[in-house]
């Protein structure tokens, strides 16, 4: 087994490769050090931060609106999946503390061919991601239109694609631009919204338990409480459980990763997936199907209308605005990330991973995933890009665990994980199987574009890098 | 040896100036050239792409260092945060002071502050390192309303056996003596730079807050010498005491580290690592 990548791509560049030293605090390679300055806080800020806006502002209106309360049970389904995969993905980072996450552990546990498609489909599936927290955003934002007396009537549809793409150029311009530190911002909005809707579902919770009444909407419509429905909408809504994902893609720059990735990971993903179950719960208590059906994106702000009057409709709205802000603007972070990891490994052209001499950013890869990101939210479609964000990473997912066990077969010399995932082959063997069993509850449309995906970056690969070699390789 | 770390800010054409390089000539240095990334980019990337030039141009400063006298080595990091990694390295290379460079000619005179709750024996210890046997004059200093919490703490550590110098242990105890009026105290460490054969002259604050009667007190000195204090909510707004200083008096600044103990030093740094994230 090679310990170096080796080999070169159509332009002639081979994979940039060298021995480093990993300390808690720092990366040393030969000449440079590079600081790892994300701590703990940072890493849940990144997952939860990615994952909230969709799972809480977004979903529980189209979940709800088609299974009732039975969708509580499809939030549960994908926190678990998501757990399974979450602790195989924490070994793997603990052992591989590099920036790319998932693209890095599957080229060099599955080779080339595996790596170049997960490392393209990362990049697509951030960008599809985006695009429909985006989409998301602008809901919202019509929604505050029209809670300031700005009403829209016909083509609202229109005005949502609108915004959603002005604010996919805004995100974009402000990161090639940007020096300032927004990942401060992103910690305090994090801690916002997590206090805004702790006290939120604490009342909704009094409220369900008959603690404190308030006046529900009539409606007859039941729960649909059925495996198939159940999991169904489990593959809807699993785009709200991508973020602990994007928590590797950082990896290189994590404090002490042995202890604050894993933590980090299976720690946002528990945090969400708790505050997903409650918030479906209380949303599903007060409003029957069809209600939350007719309400649609924005269900969540008649909830706290509901509950709390015009002040719990004002802090949905604004909650849902920072959240699905901090949600596209974490992936387009991570997007970035994912495109040097590729670009790196000579999967792409050098040129992807420029940095620009004014302003020190990437400018080229986040021109790679803010220009996708704009035409794929002028589309508007919530559903699709949800489905499709979740197709090309459930794809990554299952992957990852199978890289885990391959790894593991083959065990390099350089693999000593800090963190171990206890029960053998058991929990990535399960995690796989989930992860490729849910897509087959998605939509067709939804299934046909990541396929199409797929076999494009597999193209790609048989096109410019067929002769590079990574597998096994640190 | 007495160690200084001064960090650049390499890719950004920071450079030092020929009064700093001849300053540090007695003591040995550790250039630190560091590039500060916005979160977007991995600093791996910025490596990639910077590091020949970086490397190259901090060869070039090693080497005037080495022109001047003293060792000299360098490192070279890619962060997202300047001051976690001087911290970091500061402790690594065991460094006694880092500067904060600024432009200057020869210096002439040395401006060095006693002000708050710092250890000012090292200080003291890192002068007389620092001026060696060369004809530098030191003014120090003391700000106004600041004797009493100087006294008090110095009265714990004074004397230690990590005291060098010429200066007899019993010297330094007066020193310390937490009884002393603020005069006193400037006067016995005059009095300790002076028996190291250093031109002393002192000087006491006039009204105003500490760091204003320091500013004021600057002009005609070419450098400033300070303690390294506790991070506080004040640096926590505004950065750190030396970087405020630097920016208000053109000049370089040397900022002496506090005693390091091992223990205190791995809860600081877990301290800040919970801290910086917020």
């Amino acid at each position: 087994m090679p310990d170096e990548p080796s080999g070169r791509n159509l332009d002639g560049d081979a994979p940039v490769a060298e021995a480093v030293v990993e300390t808690e605090e720092a990366t040393i390679t030969g000449d440079a050090e590079l600081e790892r300055t994300i701590g703990l806080t940072g890493g849940l800020a990144i997952g939860i931060g990615t994952m909230i806006g969709a799972g809480i502002f977004v979903f529980p209106g189209l979940a709800g609106g088609e299974i009732g309360t039975a969708a509580t049970a499809s939030f549960a389904v994908g926190g678990v999946i998501a757990l399974l995969v979450a602790l195989p993905t924490s070994e793997l980072a603990t052992a591989m503390p590099r920036s790319g996450g998932g693209y890095y552990f599957i080229s060099r546990g599955l080779g080339t061919l595996a790596g170049t498609v997960i490392g393209l489909s990362l990049w697509l599936g951030l960008v599809f991601a985006t695009a429909f927290y985006l989409v998301g955003l602008g809901y919202y934002a019509l929604d505050a239109l029209a809670q300031v007396g700005i009403a829209v009537g016909v083509g609202s549809g229109a005005i949502v694609s609108v915004i959603a793409v002005l604010a996919g150029v805004g995100f974009t311009v402000l990161n090639v631009t940007g020096t300032e530190n927004a990942a401060k911002l992103q910690n305090g909005i994090v801690a916002l919204l997590l206090s805004m809707l702790v006290a939120f579902l604490g009342f909704g919770l009094l409220e369900a338990f008959g603690l404190v009444a308030v006046d529900t909407p009539p409606g007859q419509a039941a729960n649909v409480w059925g495996a198939g429905p159940v999991l169904s909408v489990a593959a809807l809504v699993f785009t709200s459980y991508l973020g602990f994902a994007q928590v590797a893609t950082v990896a290189g720059e994590m404090k002490d990763p042995g202890r604050n990735l894993p933590l980090a990971m299976v720690g946002s993903v528990v945090i969400v997936t708790v505050l997903y179950v409650l918030t479906i719960f209380v949303a599903t208590n007060i409003f029957t199907r069809d209600a939350l059906l007719s309400a649609g994106e924005t269900a969540m702000v008649e909830v706290g209308r509901a509950l709390l009057g015009p002040a719990g409709a004002l802090v949905i709205i604004v909650g849902g605005l920072l959240a699905t802000m901090s949600s596209a603007n974490a992936s387009i972070l991570s997007t970035s990330r994912a495109i040097y990891g590729v670009s790196k490994d000579a999967l792409l052209p050098r040129w992807a991973s420029r940095i620009n001499l004014r302003y020190g950013t990437p400018h080229v890869a986040l021109g790679m995933a803010g220009g996708p990101v704009v035409v794929l939210a002028a589309t508007g479609q919530v559903q699709l890009l949800a489905e499709v964000a979740s197709f090309l990473h459930l794809i990554m997912y299952g992957l990852m665990c199978v890289a885990l066990v391959a790894i593991r077969r083959d065990r390099p010399e350089w693999y000593d994980p800090d963190f171990v995932v206890p029960g053998g082959p058991l929990i990535p063997v399960v995690g796989a199987l989930a992860s490729f069993g849910l897509i087959a509850f998605m939509n067709r449309l939804s299934i046909l574009v990541g396929l199409a995906v797929i076999a494009a970056t597999a193209g790609w690969y048989f096109y410019y890098a067929r002769d590079v070699s990574l597998k096994g390789a640190l | 040896m007495t160690r200084v770390l001064v960090p650049i800010a390499v890719l950004d054409g920071e450079s030092v100036s020929p009064g700093l390089i001849s300053l540090l000539g007695t003591v040995d240095v550790t250039v630190l050239g560091y590039h500060v990334l916005p979160e977007q980019t991995p600093p791996d990337q910025a490596r990639l792409q910077f590091e020949e030039r970086a490397t190259s141009a901090l060869e070039d400063m090693g080497q005037e260092f080495r022109a001047a006298g003293g060792a000299a080595d360098h490192r070279l990091v890619f962060t997202h945060n300047r001051e976690q990694t001087i911290d970091r390295v500061a402790g690594e290379v065991d460094a006694d002071a880092f500067a904060v460079p600024g432009t200057t000619g020869d210096v002439d005179r040395l401006l060095v502050s006693l002000s708050g709750d710092v250890d000012a024996d090292r200080v003291l210890s890192f002068v007389e390192a620092l001026v060696g046997d060369r004809p530098i004059g030191v003014t120090l200093f003391l700000a106004p309303g600041e004797d009493a919490r100087i006294a008090s703490d110095e009265a714990g550590d004074a004397g230690g056996p990590e005291s060098p110098g010429p200066i007899a242990p019993g010297d330094a105890g007066d020193a310390g003596d937490a009884g002393d009026p603020p005069s006193a105290r400037l006067a016995a460490a005059a009095e300790r730079l002076r028996e190291a054969g250093i031109d002393v002259s002192t000087k006491s604050g006039a009204e105003g807050s500490p760091f204003g009667s320091l500013i004021d007190a600057v002009p005609g000195h070419d450098a400033v010498v300070l303690g390294e204090r506790a991070p506080s909510f004040r640096s926590f707004v505004f950065g750190g005491e030396g970087e405020r200083v630097a920016a208000a008096s053109v000049g370089p600044v040397l900022v002496v580290r506090g005693r390091r103990d091992d223990d205190v030093d791995e809860d600081d740094a877990d301290g800040t690592a919970e801290g910086d994230d917020e």
